[in-house]
């Protein structure tokens, strides 16, 4: 027990110490690349004068390490700030843009500040709206990988030379093939506009995650049937195959004793590694393309905006998940596998 | 992160004479697999190179009497426009050949230098060793950590999309696997008498990383490059479809899909022919990148 402990401690922190980092890359890039927040918040028809009141308000116009160190003050008590640009409501906060006309008054635009200021809706409160509809679609789209990938990848490791190998190899090929946005047009055409089956855009029920998961699953799967058949395929022509045949015990003890759990190390480790990353951006390109409210749409769209407080939320909330993701798998490669180090 | 994807351990038997990169390629030139790829690629790559400069129909100026007109296997298409027409009257046969000579600049680009930058820091940091490498290592955990597609929309949301931003930005975000698998074969390599001969024999670092480490670093992940060029050309698309890839009026898979989406229900041909022919060229790389793969494997279990 005592060597699960130090070796959570460890990866733990060195889990800590990526995070950081991320944020701190994700923090400095933002401020580097040209594009004022400022400018987008408040509209063209504002002075400069306000303009440069408020950065200041807001702090963006400190020194970077100056900036940093007070989100990372904000950070630690559970603060991610607040949208520039969202409202409390979920919609757009008042600003110049929505307000047409003329010259604009002093006054009106110390109301109009007051009015953004309390209306701005904290990243945290955003990021655990979309949450829901996040998880849902993922996990949607990792059972619809499964049900494809698993059967294809087993099969194909177990007959390496026969059509079962060929029909994963090729089935992995096209889906690989595929680009997302292509195939999550064509679906919607096919699917929800010409055959009506399923809806799509939006959301207003359950059946709006079916087709999003679907594009997401034709992303995943290739990975996880080409590493399967490759690490079954492997581990079948391992000693211990022929041992077990010789010790006389029945094919299928010595496939799924023997064979898949030696397969499914590897498997693990592309699980922690490549599925993270791949299920995170395919999540994020299919909620834009759906226009499904989750994370996905939020972010990219607080990108397109210079949304920094989403962006910063996010990317953090992302890193936290991939690092215990790895860590958890790292445990669960343990438990399988008694040989392997914590 | 501990885990490798791409195990590098250098093959303890390679044989005298030929290297690994060049039975590797062997191998593979000998699968059916490669030989589809290969010839899939060929055919497109020279007909994107030719038939735009030949056929005479440009592939921006529009032709107003020759809007909307459908593909060849549907009634009232015509051999002149065997894809159909777009909205403008755009030959779309043309203008996705042009897409797909962009695209394979960008795949292509990007993978050459992330190859290079990647390589590069990777022996250098395995190399080193110490607080180089710690440094590398926790940036490519950190890397990782990030969906290249919100690193990606960061820079190119702002900067002015063009050739050099885009190949940047695929270059940013991939160079760490190629690091990653440098580094652990050059962790394996210099512990080999020929390093330690060599340096016995006053060879200089610069030397050694150069000409003795750096060809190991190839076989162990050409497959991987190889991919990485069709799914450079994904993204490449995806952000054209976004609106921060190249802008029109050059032709892109993206921005011709996108422009298309308007028209998806009467002309659904407009967005879903380009994506025909990127699918046809992402398979074609794909196969010959899995035959590499497999020629790897071959070789790596020392068959």
């Amino acid at each position: 027990m005592a060597f699960v402990l130090t070796f959570l401690l460890r990866r733990l922190a060195q889990g800590i110490v990526v995070v950081f980092l991320v944020s701190f890359l994700i923090f400095a890039l933002l401020r580097l690349i040209p594009g004022d927040p400022v400018r987008i918040m408040l509209g063209t028809n504002v002075s400069e004068v306000t303009l440069e009141q408020k950065a200041q308000e807001l702090g963006l116009r400190d020194p970077i390490p100056v900036q940093y160190a007070n989100y990372i003050y904000d950070l630690v008590r559970g603060d991610l700030g607040q949208s520039y640009l969202l409202g409390e409501s979920g919609g757009a906060a008042p600003t110049a843009q929505n307000k047409q006309g003329g010259q604009i008054t002093a006054e009106a635009e110390l109301a109009r500040e007051a009015e953004i200021k309390t209306a701005r809706a904290p990243v945290l409160k955003l990021i655990g709206d979309g949450l829901p509809f996040t998880l849902q679609l993922a996990g949607l789209g990792l059972l619809f990988t499964f049900l494809v990938a698993l059967p294809l990848g087993l099969s194909g490791g177990l007959k390496p030379e026969r059509w079962q190998a060929k029909l994963a190899f090729f089935t992995g090929s096209l889906f690989i093939s595929l680009p997302n946005f292509w195939l999550a047009l064509v679906l919607i055409l096919l699917i929800s506009s010409k055959a009506n089956l399923l809806p799509s855009i939006g959301y207003k029920g359950f059946a709006y995650t079916i087709l999003p998961a679907i594009v997401l699953a034709v992303e995943l799967a290739p990975v996880i049937i080409r590493g399967l058949s490759v690490s079954v395929a492997g581990s079948m022509q391992q000693g211990f195959v022929d041992g077990g045949i010789v010790r006389g015990l029945p094919w299928s003890r010595i496939v799924w004793r023997h064979v898949v759990r030696n397969a499914s190390i590897p498997m693990l480790n592309l699980f922690g590694v490549q599925i993270g990353g791949l299920l995170l951006g395919g999540v994020f390109v299919t909620e834009y393309i759906f226009d499904y409210p989750g994370i996905g749409k939020l972010t990219i769209q607080a990108v397109l905006q210079r949304d920094f407080p989403i962006i910063q939320g996010v990317a953090i909330l992302a890193a936290g998940v991939l690092v215990l993701v790895n860590i958890l798998v790292d445990l669960i490669a343990t438990y399988i596998d008694r040989r392997l180090k914590y | 992160m501990t885990a490798e994807i791409i195990s590098a351990e250098a093959p303890a038997r390679a044989m005298r004479g030929e290297s690994m990169t060049r039975r590797m390629f062997r191998q593979a030139w000998r699968m059916r697999g490669f030989q589809i790829g290969l010839a899939i690629f060929a055919v497109l790559v020279l007909t994107a190179i030719i038939l735009p400069e030949l056929s005479g129909t440009t592939a921006t100026k529009p032709s107003v009497k020759e809007r909307f007109l459908p593909p060849i296997f549907l009634e009232k298409g015509t051999w002149a426009h065997i894809a159909g027409t777009d909205q403008l009257g755009r030959d779309l046969f043309v203008r996705s050949l042009v897409g797909l000579r962009n695209a394979l600049g960008i795949g292509i680009a990007s993978v050459v230098l992330m190859f290079v930058l990647g390589t590069g820091l990777g022996i250098i940091s395995g190399y080193r060793g110490r607080w180089v490498d710690t440094i590398l290592m926790r940036i490519t955990d950190a890397q990782l950590s990030v969906p290249l597609i919100v690193l990606a929309i960061t820079i190119l949301g702002v900067t002015r999309p063009n050739f050099g931003t885009i190949i940047a930005v695929l270059v940013l975000s991939g160079w760490p696997i190629y690091a990653r698998v440098a580094r652990s074969v050059t962790l394996a390599e210099r512990q080999r008498e020929y390093v330690r001969g060599a340096k016995i024999l006053g060879a200089s670092d610069t030397r050694i990383m150069l000409l003795m480490i750096a060809p190991n670093v190839l076989p162990p992940i050409a497959f991987v490059a190889v991919l990485d060029v069709a799914r450079m050309m994904i993204f490449e698309a995806l952000f054209g479809f976004i609106g921060i890839g190249v802008q029109p009026p050059t032709p892109t898979f993206g921005n011709i899909i996108a422009d298309g989406t308007k028209y998806i229900v009467n002309h659904w041909w407009i967005p879903t022919m380009p994506g025909v022919l990127l699918i046809i060229a992402l398979l074609s790389i794909n196969l010959m990148g899995s035959a590499l793969e497999r020629a790897r494997n071959k070789i790596f279990a020392g068959a």
